[in-house]
């Protein structure tokens, strides 16, 4: 038997579908009422800033006071999210919301709730998104997520191992990078970057390269494979002769290889998020080496390639489960996420971890302070989404979770494959997913 | 019984009617059997027939977790095996399974023997033997990956520092080693399964047949040969199945080490079918690449089983 609200005469599912349907901003007072008793189940990854997981939790606790509903937060690691997320599109329940990637977005469309006015009234509230946080969440001109942020992968770099072979700053161009790579490699202080089937680094490593000698994966209609060309052949070049002064082994680097390999002073450069420089500034305290470590450690951009300066981040997005019942309790929680209350907060703790992707945030005061960390304000714009220049798709996700870049790449540098064969390789692979997902 | 205790204790005549139809019918042994063996059968109805149909299903369709498809014959398995990633996992899975199951073979075998010796601490050294099959797969892929680890391999340390390398190997960067290296772990962890079935197939041979062998003069070898591989063959056999169906299906040691790669060079048809069928959400390409172990394991177990079959008859 449904429920009845108390003096209202409607049911309670009535007055869920209605506080859904609303206008956005017209909702909030009548979810308020309407929340009571229900659950509300959200996925969340384990983010490596764990003071921005314990906001999520308090936020959800606040959340429960304040209207009654039941939030629960259930946390995963991030390939065991994967397949929940996946478990819950394919059977319809299990949650209301997750943590998921920007791929989700747009192979998982049909099954997400439509939050396009929320989004709208959002932007309006942050300055107009950024173009990297709207093409993470649009498909087919409607918002099917939202953007909770994008997570800069900068060139972290020992600035006393680069002094000792004459470099006062990270180099501007991938030909000074090279050389760069030959003193360092030479001086027994080589770089390193991933080339691993890394869910993470794999791409944010890759992909810059790629774009930046005038290479992309597909044309501007998204389907129309143009890997094989040129400017990919001039990235592979160029990544086969650098390969030959990294540290030994990073072909089977996966997400924390980078990390540790810098912690440990094994490499001199190596490209990561700001979390490398977190842990160790958190730990300099008590730990000398850390301390040593943070004063002589930097973060640069990725050179200047003749196609211009790329980079590729990690993309969080909130998924709405269209399956779930708790449409209100849905719109209510991301309501609260997004508040400026909540989302400046929650954005100057992570100290430009993951950063939401709002124009507006330039003039907000969610930047860290510490000098050390000032370039990932830079670094914010310069993301650009696997398929560029042509729009994020379904294609472009696989080829990522295939790790055919990747692939492509490693061939080349460890002499598996000729350059012109490794694009030849990946081109094919590329043609296959396309013309799956085409038919 | 008297009749007085009969009349008393007696049930009307319908019931009793019905409880004799009832008891005649339980009697009758096609009936018990197939009342006996009906919850087995409807529990592998519902537990592997029909998930296995519906995993067919898929793998004639399109379908992604987000869209139902459309039925599309097969032409997945064409398109696998025109992909060049798919040919090379399929040949890593053989190699892989192949070497597992030797390596346990070998090392299960001649560790079962030696357990089956009399030694002090054998209870512990048999409890100990069991770790590797008893801690969780990640647990032990952990640990293996910090011992592989291309940086910080304690392995190559030891090599280095012993004097017996300059440099250790590459053990998950090499293509040809990875794959030597996610089937050592596997190995590792299988080897006390077999050793253990292998135990307890020796321990059942009567020592009589021993006893008698040795007076007639036969080498220890003679003895092996001739006893102990015989009589213990079914039971290895048997743990080899199993080994091999649990081998060419291992999903986590090679995610763990390498998530597949470096370029490819460990990926196992489990490892490929999740990143078809969950990370990229193509649950029909998923489905059929699992399918694909099928007839492979149908083969080999089909002639496993008979050989099982014929030795007990003999």
């Amino acid at each position: 038997m449904t429920k009845r609200s108390s003096n209202s005469g409607t049911t309670r599912r009535r007055v869920l579908a209605t506080a859904a349907a609303l206008p956005a901003f017209a909702a909030p007072a009548i979810a308020q009422n309407a929340l009571k008793g229900t659950k509300l189940t959200i996925l969340a990854s384990n983010w490596y800033v764990p003071e921005c997981n314990a906001q999520l939790d308090q936020l959800a606790a606040e959340i429960g006071r304040d209207t009654g509903m039941e939030v629960r937060i259930e946390r995963f690691a991030g390939d065991e999210l994967t397949t929940k997320t996946a478990a819950v599109i394919g059977s319809g329940r299990g949650a209301d919301l997750a943590v998921g990637v920007e791929f989700d977005t747009y192979v998982y469309a049909s099954k997400l709730t439509d939050v396009t006015d929320l989004a709208n009234e959002i932007g309006k509230t942050y300055g107009g998104w950024l173009d990297s946080g709207k093409a993470a969440s649009v498909v087919g001109g409607r918002f099917k997520s939202l953007c909770i942020g994008q997570a800069p992968a900068a060139w972290n770099y020992r600035t006393d191992q680069f002094a000792a072979v004459g470099l006062n700053k990270f180099p501007d161009t991938f030909d000074d990078l090279l050389k760069a790579a030959k003193l360092l490699h030479a001086k027994g202080t080589p770089i390193g970057m991933t080339l691993g089937h890394a869910s993470g680094d794999g791409r944010s490593t890759n992909y810059p390269v790629l774009w930046a000698f005038g290479g992309k994966e597909f044309e501007n209609d998204g389907k129309t494979v143009s890997i094989d060309s040129p400017g990919t052949l001039k990235a592979v070049e160029w990544y086969a002769e650098v390969y030959k002064y990294f540290i030994p082994g990073t072909t089977a680097w996966l997400d924390p290889d980078n990390n540790q390999a810098f912690l440990a002073g094994k490499v001199s450069a190596t490209v990561n998020v700001n979390t490398i420089y977190l842990a160790s500034r958190n730990a300099a305290a008590t730990d000398p080496a850390r301390k040593f470590m943070i004063e002589n450690m930097e973060h640069g951009l990725w050179p200047r390639g003749p196609a211009g300066r790329f980079a590729n981040y990690n993309i969080n997005v909130w998924l709405p489960f269209a399956s779930s019942p708790n449409k209100a309790g849905q719109l209510h929680f991301l309501r609260e996420w997004y508040s400026r209350k909540f989302l400046l907060k929650w954005t100057k703790t992570g100290q430009s971890y993951f950063i939401p992707t709002f124009a507006g945030f330039d003039n907000e005061d969610v930047w860290p302070d510490d000098p050390k960390l000032k370039i990932f304000r830079e670094l914010n714009k310069l993301n650009r989404l696997p398929g560029y220049s042509g729009p994020p798709t379904p294609i472009a996700a696989e080829a990522v979770n295939k790790y055919i870049l990747v692939d492509m790449f490693a061939k080349a540098c460890t002499g598996q494959l000729k350059p012109a064969e490794a694009v030849k390789w990946a081109a094919k692979e590329y043609e296959q997913i396309a013309k799956k997902r085409r038919a | 019984m008297s009749a007085s205790l009969r009349a008393a204790t007696s049930v009307p005549p319908e019931r009793a009617l019905w409880r004799r139809r009832l008891t005649d019918w339980a009697d009758n042994e096609r009936v018990l059997g197939y009342l006996l063996v009906g919850p087995v059968v409807l529990l592998l109805i519902g537990l592997v027939a029909y998930p296995f149909f519906v995993a067919v299903g898929y793998a004639l369709s399109d379908r992604t977790l987000a869209d139902e498809g459309e039925f599309i014959g097969l032409e997945n398995f064409y398109n696998l095996f025109e992909n060049q990633i798919y040919r090379q996992t399929l040949g890593n899975t053989l190699i892989f399974t192949a070497g597992s199951v030797t390596m346990r073979l070998v090392f299960g075998v001649g560790l079962a023997l030696i357990l089956n010796e009399a030694f002090r601490f054998r209870r512990l050294v048999r409890s100990a033997v069991l770790l590797p099959w008893i801690v969780p797969t990640v647990l032990g892929t952990m640990a293996w990956l910090w011992m592989f680890n291309p940086n910080f391999s304690v392995i190559n340390w030891v090599l280095v520092h012993s004097g017996l390398m300059a440099q250790g190997p590459n053990w998950l960067t090499d293509p040809d080693l990875a794959l030597f290296s996610v089937t050592l772990v596997n190995a590792w962890r299988g080897t006390p399964f077999m050793a253990i079935t292998v135990l307890a197939g020796l321990q059942s041979i009567p020592s009589e047949l021993y006893d008698s062998s040795a007076i007639d003069g036969a080498s220890k070898f003679q003895r092996f040969r001739h006893i102990t591989l015989p009589l213990v063959m079914p039971v290895l056999l048997t743990a080899l199945v199993l080994s091999i169906i649990w081998t060419f299906s291992d999903f986590g040691i090679v995610y763990g080490l390498t998530k597949g790669g470096p370029m490819n060079a460990t990926h196992v048809l489990a490892t490929l079918s999740y990143q078809a069928g969950l990370a990229s959400g193509n649950i029909g390409e998923g489905a059929a690449i699992s399918l694909t172990m099928l007839p492979i394991l149908f083969v080999l177990i089909l002639w496993q089983l008979r050989r099982i079959r014929r030795m007990n008859i003999a």
